[in-house]
């Protein structure tokens, strides 16, 4: 499989940016990690993991416009690129293949 | 006071905390510092209402902490790199940016390095001098674990129990034998002879003892157990058994050279050493001279059994248990993780075991690194150095450094106008705060390491200039590995306190204000810091002025204040103290130029002095301890001693009659001295009568208070001679010519020893030495204070006329007098002045009060000094800025108004 790799965290990051859509910026993707996971992940992991994906080509970004909010400071608003659509999709089609080839009684799913 | 307007949003009543938040503006890099600084707010500004203030800022910090990752501390490369600011490219050109401005504005640069120099210098000087006494016997290997034998002592009942620096001559071996836990202890004794090298069948070579010679002690009689005590390199010679036996003796090799030339070492033991003129001593051991400051000068080590074997034993009793000499030393070496606090109970029961009847002796130990700065614990070899006045000297160097550092940090804020624009054009170029901090500091630098070059060229001139004021055998080394530690230290202290504040100041400038042309100093407009510096440094030269004025008038009190005796053309000539003695006096009573001549022990006033103790049987005996004068019948006349009461004693050969003083005869009990002619005392057992009663006159110096003393002949000591020259009609040639036939009579006399005499007035100076090395150390300092101080002052008036040259020149046309504008430019200086006398005056007051404490007898501190030392400053101040205050006042206002 010839595409830059994703870790598991950062995966879930372009994913939130992706659900998020218009408003992706540090705090909202915080916040939406923290409620769709419900694992509570510092603000400094989630800037750490944008720059990063930023870097591999995942995401783009641009400076919203400055607001009377956060002391007139701008945020910055990102995108998934089309490399980064792909890369989930990719994601999304191994894992699939993966699932439909598991024996229908090997992983019994246990509720407690 | 930092103008940057900040443009963000009004205070709001909660922020986080601050330093977490300029912590991040620090790190975080600037392309990512928007963004996540207003995410961190977002989130505390929640916090905050959710959570409630406390745990908001103490969370926002975690969250700053947590940003201290690599991605957002990196820098974003700009198409425009800055260099880093200790790039070498870019020190290169700080440095040569430095030395053009340097030498773009001479004068001010004169003047700081001038300021700087001298401050450096000072500081290098007494740093070198300190260094020097501080060393002293540091070298000793186990120097931790060698103590003096010292103690207290009390000779009677009434006596002040009072400590001396040596012991009974029998209490060492005690110690030995009785105090557990002490390693070695060893005894000796210092003893001042002639030596005598036999030479053959010549006349033996004769070697002055250090009391003509005025050199370090020298010999000594030592235990064996001093070489385990203090450590030497053997040369020649059996450590362990050099000096078992009487008439051994171990010599330096320095001195072994002096006495047998260059023969080998090998080849001198054995050979004959006379003391005494009869102790004959062989060589038993040669060791290596120590090299390092020390106050054991000793070079003649005399093994201990020959006191018992020789005729010795007269003056150095081993076994006396109740006198004490300051020759008699001894020396303990502790065993390792023993301190003298351990021994404590032991010494106080060895005291009381000891020391029942009327004399007390408690035993202590003293650590060797206090021997050379403990002036209580006296004895006869070591130089005392008086740490306080050391401690005076660092204190007096930092000011005249601190002087040269403001005189810096004036001049350069002073013209830091001049080089708004420039800093103006630097930022918009892109320079950093930092690069221009460094750049200003390089100035600095630049300018300190020439002072510190000039420094160490002067610094070899002025120590041999000031020899007398510097410790003898001062040795130091300008490039020793510690003294190029102090010197790189000596350059960072200086650059960063006199660049400091200008560079923090100047690199503060806003473009946008400095490239308008207005002032971009909006807090320091008014030069209130300027100003306080000034008034520090006026101060301080203030203080420096009135300590001048009131030691130089001590002093001068002490020249010339009468003490009771004549010094005119008084010399003393100090003889054998042998029956020849009588011969010589005859000789030089016949020469013509001698006015008059008396046998006596000491001259009235000196540095010799002796105590003795009388009785006076009045309605009840009172014990009197009074000081001892001897001489004849001449001794009154030929130095003038005002008789108060009664008569001279008469002529005779024989101890009859004793003449008091005043204090004397106040003890007495008697009011008016005329009373106590014809009284009886008992001294030595027997009845002398008073004949007369003198005026009181000091025997020693103002530092003691003046003390009953009496005056009678006794033959047996009154073995020296006290001279007066005739000097009516006679120039210093007559006296030169005296002196020399009575040199030559002694010549006749004494063949074989140097002539030995002193004038009065300079045994008396002697006395004084200390206050006259303080006196010029205090004139020395203020000069320079002084100095430092006018130049910077001359430099800022230079400065504010340049300033005003179009305020005057409209002032002019408008009619002003010169003399009003020259006091319009005087006026803030003299102010200035005033404020420093105001602070100066208690600060000097309380200093000289404590300084003329140990005087006896002192001059009253008057408030004219003050007022003379202001009246000084004042007329300094105006001669400096007179000069440029009249040039501004003189210039034509068409030229100063026709520029613009």
């Amino acid at each position: 499989m010839r595409r830059s790799y994703l870790g598991e965290f950062e995966e879930v990051v372009l994913l939130t940016v992706a659900v998020l859509g218009d408003g992706a910026y540090g705090v909202a993707i915080t916040d939406e990690l923290d409620r769709q996971t419900g694992r509570s992940v510092s603000i400094s992991a989630v800037h750490a993991a944008l720059h990063r994906l930023e870097e591999k080509g995942m995401l783009s970004s641009r400076m919203g416009d400055a607001t009377a909010e956060r002391g007139g400071r701008r945020k910055r608003l990102f995108a998934v690129t089309a490399l980064g659509s792909r890369t989930l999709h990719d994601i999304r089609a191994t894992r699939d293949q993966l699932w439909s080839s598991i024996a229908p009684n090997a992983l019994p799913a246990i509720s407690l | 006071m930092n103008a940057k307007k900040r443009l963000d949003s009004p205070e709001k009543p909660v922020a986080p905390p601050r330093w977490a938040d300029r912590l991040l503006e620090w790190f975080c890099a600037p392309h990512l510092l928007e963004e996540v600084q207003g995410d961190l707010h977002e989130r505390f500004e929640r916090n905050q209402t959710q959570l409630g203030e406390r745990s908001a800022r103490r969370q926002y910090a975690k969250e700053v902490l947590s940003f201290l990752k690599p991605f957002a501390i990196k820098r974003n490369p700009t198409d425009y790199p800055s260099p880093f600011f200790l790039n070498p490219a870019m020190l290169r050109n700080f440095f040569r940016i430095a030395f053009r401005n340097l030498v773009k504005h001479k004068a001010s640069t004169l003047i700081n390095l001038f300021g700087l120099t001298l401050g450096v210098t000072a500081c290098l000087v007494i740093y070198l001098i300190t260094n020097y006494e501080l060393s002293y016997d540091t070298f000793h290997p186990d120097k931790e674990r060698i103590y003096r034998l010292v103690g207290d002592v009390k000779y009677e009942a009434n006596d002040e129990r009072h400590p001396v620096g040596f012991v009974p001559n029998a209490v060492p071996a005690a110690v030995r034998n009785e105090i557990a836990g002490v390693e070695t202890v060893t005894a000796f004794h210092n003893i001042e002879t002639d030596v005598l090298i036999p030479n053959g069948s010549e006349k033996p070579v004769r070697f002055e003892s250090r009391r003509s010679t005025g050199n370090n002690a020298d010999i000594i009689v030592a235990d064996p157990q001093y070489f385990s005590v203090f450590n030497y390199k053997w040369l020649a010679g059996n450590p362990r058994t050099a000096l078992n036996e009487p008439f051994k003796l171990v010599l330096s090799e320095r001195k072994a050279r002096t006495y047998f030339g260059d023969i080998p070492l090998q080849q001198m033991l054995g050979k004959e050493v006379i003391y005494r003129d009869s102790i004959r001593t062989s060589v038993a051991g040669i060791v290596q001279d120590w090299e390092q400051p020390t106050d054991f000068t000793f070079t003649d080590f005399i093994s201990m059994a020959t006191v018992r074997a020789s005729q010795l034993k007269q003056d150095i009793d081993l076994d006396q248990w109740n006198d004490n000499w300051s020759a008699s030393q001894a020396f303990v070496k502790l065993p390792q993780g023993t301190t003298p606090a351990q021994l404590a109970a032991q010494f106080g029961q060895f005291s009381k075991r000891h020391y029942a009847k009327e004399m007390k002796f408690w035993p202590s130990l003293q650590p060797l690194f206090d021997l050379h700065f403990n002036a209580n614990y006296d004895d006869n070899y070591s130089r005392k150095a008086h740490l306080p006045t050391l401690y005076g000297l660092m204190g007096v160097a930092a000011f005249i450094l601190i002087i040269a550092a403001i005189n810096f940090i004036n001049l350069s804020t002073a013209q830091s106008v001049q080089r708004s624009k420039e800093i103006g054009i630097r930022k918009v170029m892109g320079s950093s705060r930092n690069s221009l901090i460094v750049q200003f500091l390089s100035e600095t630098a630049l300018l300190t390491c020439l002072a510190v070059v000039l420094a160490l060229l002067l610094t070899k001139p002025i120590l041999s200039s000031i020899q007398s004021l510097t410790p003898n055998g001062l040795t130091y080394s300008l490039f020793s590995l510690k003294t190029l530690a102090f010197l790189v230290a000596m350059v960072l202290i200086t650059s960063l306190l006199a660049g400091f504040y200008p560079s923090w100041l100047l690199s503060s400038y806003l473009p946008a204000l400095t490239l308008k042309g207005q002032n971009a100093l909006p807090g320091s407009q008014k030069g209130y810091f300027r100003k306080g510096l000034i008034v520090f440094q006026f101060t301080v030269s203030l203080v420096f002025i009135i300590a001048t004025l009131i030691v130089g008038q001590q002093l001068d009190f002490m020249r010339n204040k009468d003490l009771g005796f004549t010094t005119n053309a008084t010399l003393e000539v100090r003889t054998l103290r042998d029956d020849k003695s009588q011969v010589l006096a005859e000789k030089i009573k016949r020469l013509s130029g001698v006015d008059r001549i008396s046998m006596q022990w000491f001259s009235p006033m000196g540095g010799a002095y002796m105590m003795t103790k009388l009785k006076y049987p009045g309605k009840k005996t009172v014990d009197m301890k009074s000081s001892i004068k001897v001489g004849d019948a001449n001794y009154i006349p030929l130095y003038q001693l005002r008789l108060l009461a009664g008569r001279n004693f008469h002529p005779g050969d024989s101890l009859r009659e004793l003449v008091i003083n005043a204090t004397f005869a106040k003890a007495m009990g008697f009011k008016k001295p005329a009373d106590a002619v014809n009284q009886q005392l008992q001294f030595n057992d027997k009845m002398y009568p008073v004949v007369g009663v003198v005026a009181d006159f000091h025997e020693q110096s103002f530092h003691e208070k003046i003390s009953s003393s009496f005056i009678g002949y006794i033959p047996q000591l009154a073995r020296n001679i006290g001279v007066r020259l005739t000097t009516k009609g006679r120039h210093a040639d007559d006296l030169k010519a005296t002196l020399a036939s009575i040199e030559q009579a002694w010549n006749e006399v004494y063949p074989d020893n140097k002539f030995d005499y002193a004038f009065l007035d300079d045994s008396i100076a002697k006395l004084y030495e200390k206050e006259q090395k303080t006196a010029q150390l205090v004139n020395l300092a203020t000069a320079i204070a002084i100095l430092i101080s006018c130049m910077g002052l001359f430099g800022l008036a230079t400065f504010t006329a340049e300033q005003r040259t179009k305020e005057i020149g409209i002032r002019k046309v408008l009619g002003a007098s010169v003399g009003s504008i020259v006091g319009l430019l005087s006026k803030d200086f003299l102010k200035l002045v005033i404020i420093a006398l105001f602070i100066a005056s208690p600060v000097a007051w309380w200093a000289m009060t404590t300084w003329l404490q140990d005087f006896a007898y002192k001059i009253d501190v008057a408030w004219w000094v003050f007022a003379l030392a202001g009246l000084a400053v004042v007329l300094i101040t105006l001669l400096t800025i007179s000069f440029q205050s009249l040039k501004a006042a003189l210039t034509n206002p068409v030229k100063s108004l026709r520029t613009d």
